[in-house]
């Protein structure tokens, strides 16, 4: 009874879940559990994908996947253990062939299993903020493998060591190289970088402190500098080959600053092999090397310039002042040339053309010229020289080239107006003194007309000075200038006569009256509304003053109003009408060309902030054919009479002689002044026997006999 | 031509389905297929002409491998949408099933997708999209979540203190404003898991190094991962508080000035491309309408606009809601009349341009009037009235389109986001979906 009294009335709650079999979760896991550890050993083909994927998925379905997880992380974190004590077991060089296959194993595990629990990847683990499976599985790689205190060092001190062989000689697998460094690189850039890269750096500034002491105690500058560049090239080729790229720079640095950057001073000043020595020996490779390596490290480069900068300004100073140098000008600016082309070549071969080389040679050479306050006047001499040699035997290009570069020098000249003042004076005497041997060594006849030019200039402008007193009314009108020029010295064109305006044709009258001449330069007055002086040609100031009559004219109305040529007509209307800023006439249509129905105007709109402005007139594009053939025929007609005289001056010493030694004697007589053509001189032979100054002989008819 | 040697034969759940390694490759790389495939689409394990089992649902798988074949959803009517989903989140084919079903948002071209009721009584306060398709929606001072598929995540609450404003910070993460409770320090915001409910953060606000209690009103984020409310304190902490979104603390305070109006805003907008805040008090939380910019690098307001003193007119048109234009220099303005204005931002003391074209219904009042509310996306300015929403287009802002839905009375918030807009109304407890039907396939 008391039993039963004390029996209380439990009234089931009412179940409203579904109870899913309690060991579900832990039955399913083991499954999984089973996969991974298969996986690890290999024995991935005997697993249904489908049924572990489906195990994995209803494991989060079911909210187990924080179990799935925590699991996850226990077994792999397991087996990894027992990894790690494999690959600490590894004797020697083993030990990185062990590691690496290790990480592809695990790699290819994890790929495995990230597949199995991709829906675990994809939903859990977002919603709960956990890391996905395949950064797990590295992290728990790098915690447990590479972090694990027997292998951290000992990895490092492997790796290290093997670019300590490589880099004294010895060849490595650089293929184990790269995958373990892959690796580092994979697990994160941080790990790369404080288990390798940093003491990477650190070991190889030691090293390279060591090789470089050991090299400037060696070598010279030069093989240093070479030593360097190879060790520079192996690191480049060392990070393409198993390094990640990002390292370049940095290792790049290390060698610089260690073989380079650390030792300057020393390299640059070395006795007998530094720049100096370099420099004064074009020793353009070297000198090359040198800059690009210094151009690497800060302040490598204007360490070169200043002392190429001052070893540059000491010889010069030596040059520009060395009482030797003073007394030939020539050698004196020859050697300035000499120096400049030196170091303009080093420059372009060696230092890359860079430019604040090129300015620093610029102000050096600008600093010693100015030292010795002769220069402008040796520079001016030296021109002089070349000038006058150029006449015999060295051609216009070398003159010219020459030339060139004595302008370089002259810019630096700081007393241009000195240099000028002896140019004029040296130029002055070289065309008299040119003069004088032309008439010395072609005769009188020869320099007559180049005397005449002078003389003309000299004379038009005394005959100018006495019209223009002479008759002080003209004041007002047209100015009138006129050069006087003798017919046969100048190289103009025959002057075609044309109606001259009015106006001019009274002035010429007059001035006629006082000097007969023609040819002319004419400025004319010219403007409505707004003046300007034009100063215009001949022809071209007949055109304009027909338009003072008319407004409006056409080309015919100008063509008979003037009588000027067709061709020069056209050429002369173009240059008015038709260039641009010039235009003081409009023409109808507008168009480039003049036509023959073309009607012309004044333009009213012509504007020019000039008061003068001078019309050029186009110019002809070539010179015609005929025109050449006139040129060449005229100065053919110069040179019968030449060869006719030497003929009859041998004939005449030597009575008789065959026709080649006429010939050779002919051409040797007047090669001072031309060459002359055998077959011309045949023809004149011919003249000559035609007139009767020569016979053939009966016998020989190759022979001439002189007819007194 | 030889035989084709890329042919792969399923059995799921009994029924033999053939495909390609081709077909299947249209799958992610992240799906159960792309597990299956090596790098060149060749099957990792070869099965040697056997079928492939796989214990699922072959009425789904068929859906599924259709929407690989062709890229078009089409789920028959024996096949229940939420299953299919379910498979397809098995798959790992959600992403496919999601662009298959709905194109990219176009308020010219949404059709009603459904209606969801909820369990709510029917006094709906706000609507927000979340970034991903999915919703929450606040009745009273419970928020209910709903993911994209429309499932139905925890509901939240902050102490079941009333509502005011709610907003997604990313897409696990919901924020409550709520008002507050007194003598408790620790109402006025909180965050929340969207997935599971659980509460990560409150914020405090704190004056004088003490935490005082306070109501949160309309909430805002910025791009730099910071928070701003309108708050209401208890001893004049007016104004628009600023926390960080990782940390959870207050980094600033902005009190309002007197006469002005802050702490009650109705609408906060954060400028994007600017280092300014919009905050809009508008009718008839207040008797006049305050729009300012605030500028919080030097504490300052760098543009306001009032219709404070302007005189009533006799067609009284007031503010009811505002919104900052996407190119930063108008805020566009609606009365209860659905007219749409516009004040230059560009220029303070500016008064608003009423914008005849968009006027719609003068006079034409319902019994009861529902507050307007406008919102922008992609170039379309949106704006609801009653129990419709209108879309406005072009550079002048004409009505283009007109959603509406015969039921559920006027509509008292909308929220756009996620390629959805989601319409809340007033009167039943039931609020629309409206999506974009997928391109069409020739």
């Amino acid at each position: 009874m008391s039993n039963q009294k004390k029996r209380i009335f439990q009234i089931e709650a009412f179940q409203n879940r579904v109870v899913v079999d309690p060991k579900y979760a832990e039955k399913t896991w083991k499954i999984l559990e089973h996969a991974i550890h298969e996986i690890y050993n290999h024995n991935a083909s005997g697993l249904s994908f489908e049924e572990l994927y489906r195990n994995a998925y209803n494991m989060v379905l079911h909210k187990f996947g924080e179990k799935l997880y925590s699991g996850l992380v226990t077994t792999m974190t397991a087996h990894l253990k027992e990894i790690s004590k494999s690959i600490e077991a590894a004797q020697g060089n083993l030990f990185l062939e062990e590691l690496n296959r290790k990480w592809n194993d695990h790699n290819k595990a994890l790929q495995m299993i990230r597949d199995i629990l991709m829906y675990m990847d994809r939903t859990y683990i977002p919603d709960t903020h956990k890391t996905p499976v395949h950064e797990l599985g590295l992290n728990l790689w790098r915690d447990n493998i590479i972090h694990s205190g027997k292998i951290q060092s000992r990895l490092l001190s492997t790796l290290l060591e093997l670019v300590h062989r490589e880099r004294t000689g010895e060849v490595i697998d650089r293929g184990l190289m790269r995958n373990i460094v892959k690796m580092l690189m994979d697990l994160g850039s941080s790990i790369y970088q404080e288990d390798f890269e940093k003491p990477f750096l650190e070991v190889s500034a030691e090293f390279y402190r060591g090789e470089s002491q050991k090299f400037i105690e060696c070598y010279d500058c030069g093989d240093s500098l070479k030593k360097a560049e190879i060790r520079l090239n192996e690191e480049i080729e060392r990070v393409t080959h198993y390094l990640d790229a990002k390292s370049e720079g940095k290792i790049t640095n290390v060698v610089e600053k260690e073989m380079i950057a650390n030792h300057m001073m020393r390299l640059v000043h070395m006795e007998n092999s530094g720049l100096v020595n370099m420099l004064l020996n074009d020793k353009h490779g070297d000198l090359g090397r040198m800059y690009n390596l210094f151009r690497r490290v800060p302040n490598g480069l204007a360490m070169i310039r200043d002392v190429m900068t001052s070893h540059l300004r000491e010889t010069g100073k030596q040059l520009v002042t060395d009482a030797e140098s003073l007394k030939d000008p020539v050698e004196y600016v020859q050697r300035l040339l000499d120096e400049k082309e030196k170091y303009d070549g080093i420059i372009s071969l060696a230092f890359s053309n860079d430019k604040t080389f090129q300015n620093a040679l610029n102000s050096s050479f600008e600093y010693f010229i100015n030292l010795n306050s002769r220069s402008p006047e040796f520079i001016s001499l030296f021109v002089d020289d070349k000038l006058r040699k150029g006449l015999k035997g060295v051609s216009e290009g070398d003159v010219e080239i020459i030339l060139d570069k004595v302008m370089m020098i002259f810019r630096y000249l700081q007393e241009k107006d000195v240099f000028e003042k002896y140019y004029k004076q040296h130029l002055a005497k070289r065309l008299l003194s040119l003069i004088v041997k032309l008439k010395t060594a072609c005769g009188y006849q020869y320099t007559s007309k180049l005397e005449g030019m002078f003389t003309d200039m000299k004379t038009s402008q005394d005959t100018m000075q006495g019209f223009c007193s002479s008759h002080p009314e003209l004041t007002d009108g047209p100015t009138l200038v006129v050069q006087v020029l003798t017919t046969g010295s100048w190289p103009t064109q025959p002057s075609i006569t044309c109606h001259l305006p009015f106006e001019m044709s009274a002035l010429c009258e007059k001035f006629r009256s006082y000097y007969l001449g023609t040819h002319t330069d004419i400025k004319a007055i010219f403007g409505k509304g707004q003046k300007h002086e034009l100063n215009v040609s001949t022809y071209q100031m007949c055109v304009l003053m027909l338009f003072n009559n008319a407004d409006r004219l056409c080309y015919k109305e100008i063509e008979q109003g003037t009588a000027i040529p067709a061709s020069d007509l056209k050429r002369c209307l173009q240059s008015m009408a038709c260039v641009k800023g010039k235009n003081v006439l409009r023409k109808e249509p507008m168009s480039k060309d003049i036509g023959e129905d073309d009607s012309f105007f004044v333009n009213e709109k012509f504007a020019s902030k000039f008061y003068k402005v001078k019309v050029g007139t186009v110019v002809a594009q070539k010179e015609s054919e005929p025109e050449k053939q006139e040129t060449r025929q005229r100065v053919e007609e110069d040179r019968k009479p030449q060869i006719e005289a030497a003929i009859v001056r041998i004939m005449k010493s030597r009575k008789v002689l065959d026709h080649n030694n006429i010939i050779a004697e002919v051409t040797k007589q007047l090669q001072s002044r031309f060459l002359a053509n055998p077959t011309e001189i045949k023809k004149r032979i011919e003249s000559l026997i035609e007139r009767e100054f020569l016979e053939r002989d009966n016998s020989d008819r190759k022979m001439y006999r002189y007819l007194a | 031509m030889g035989i084709q040697n890329d042919i792969v034969k399923f059995n799921v759940g009994g029924r033999i389905f053939q495909t390609t390694a081709t077909t299947l490759a249209n799958a992610d790389r992240d799906s159960f297929f792309g597990a299956l495939f090596d790098d060149n689409w060749d099957l990792k394990q070869p099965i040697n002409g056997r079928e492939f089992f796989i214990d699922r649902n072959p009425d789904c798988f068929a859906v599924l491998l259709d929407l690989l074949r062709t890229g078009d959803l089409y789920i028959p009517s024996n096949v229940p949408e939420r299953l299919l989903y379910k498979e397809a989140m098995f798959y790992g084919l959600i992403g496919h099933v999601r662009s298959a079903k709905r194109g990219p948002f176009d308020g010219n071209r949404l059709k009603l997708s459904k209606p969801v009721t909820g369990r709510a009584p029917g006094d709906g306060t706000a609507i927000r999209a979340g970034p991903d398709g999915g919703c929450c929606v606040a009745y009273g001072s419970m928020v209910h979540v709903f993911d994209w598929m429309l499932e139905e995540h925890p509901p939240l609450n902050l102490d079941y203190q009333r509502v005011n404003d709610i907003g997604w910070v990313n897409a696990e993460s919901v924020l409550i404003s709520a008002c507050e409770r007194l003598g408790r320090g620790d109402s006025g915001m909180g965050l929340f898991s969207s997935y599971t409910g659980d509460l990560r953060y409150k914020f405090n606000v704190v004056h004088d190094n003490q935490i005082k209690s306070y109501t949160a009103g309309a909430l805002c984020f910025s791009p730099d991962y910071k928070i701003f409310a309108s708050c209401k304190g208890r001893s004049n902490e007016y104004g628009i508080g600023v926390w960080d979104q990782v940390t959870g603390k207050q980094i600033d305070f902005f009190y309002e000035t007197p006469g002005w109006s802050l702490g009650e805003a109705d609408k906060l907008q954060w400028l994007n491309g600017t280092t300014c805040l919009l905050v809009a008090t508008l009718f008839p939380r207040k008797d006049n309408c305050y729009i300012s910019l605030l500028d919080f690098r030097q504490k300052s307001t760098v543009w306001s606009w009032s219709d404070f003193g302007a005189p009533l007119t006799v067609d009284e048109k007031r503010a009811r809601d505002a919104i900052a234009m996407e190119d930063c220099n108008s805020v566009c303005v609606v009365n209860e009349y659905e007219d749409l204005g516009f004040i230059d931002l560009r220029i303070s003391g500016r008064s608003v341009r009423w914008s005849s074209r968009s006027r719609l219904m003068k006079g034409k009042m319902p019994d009861e009037p529902c507050y307007p509310k406008l919102a922008l996306h992609n170039g379309q300015l949106f704006s609801s009235m009653n129990d419709s929403i209108s879309v406005f287009c072009g550079p002048d802002w004409v009505l283009t389109s007109r959603l509406r839905r015969s039921y559920g009375g006027s509509i008292c918030d909308f929220s756009i986001g996620g390629d959805r807009l989601f319409a809340l109304h007033s009167e039943a407890n039931v609020f629309d979906i409206w999506e974009t039907p997928p391109t069409p396939v020739i």
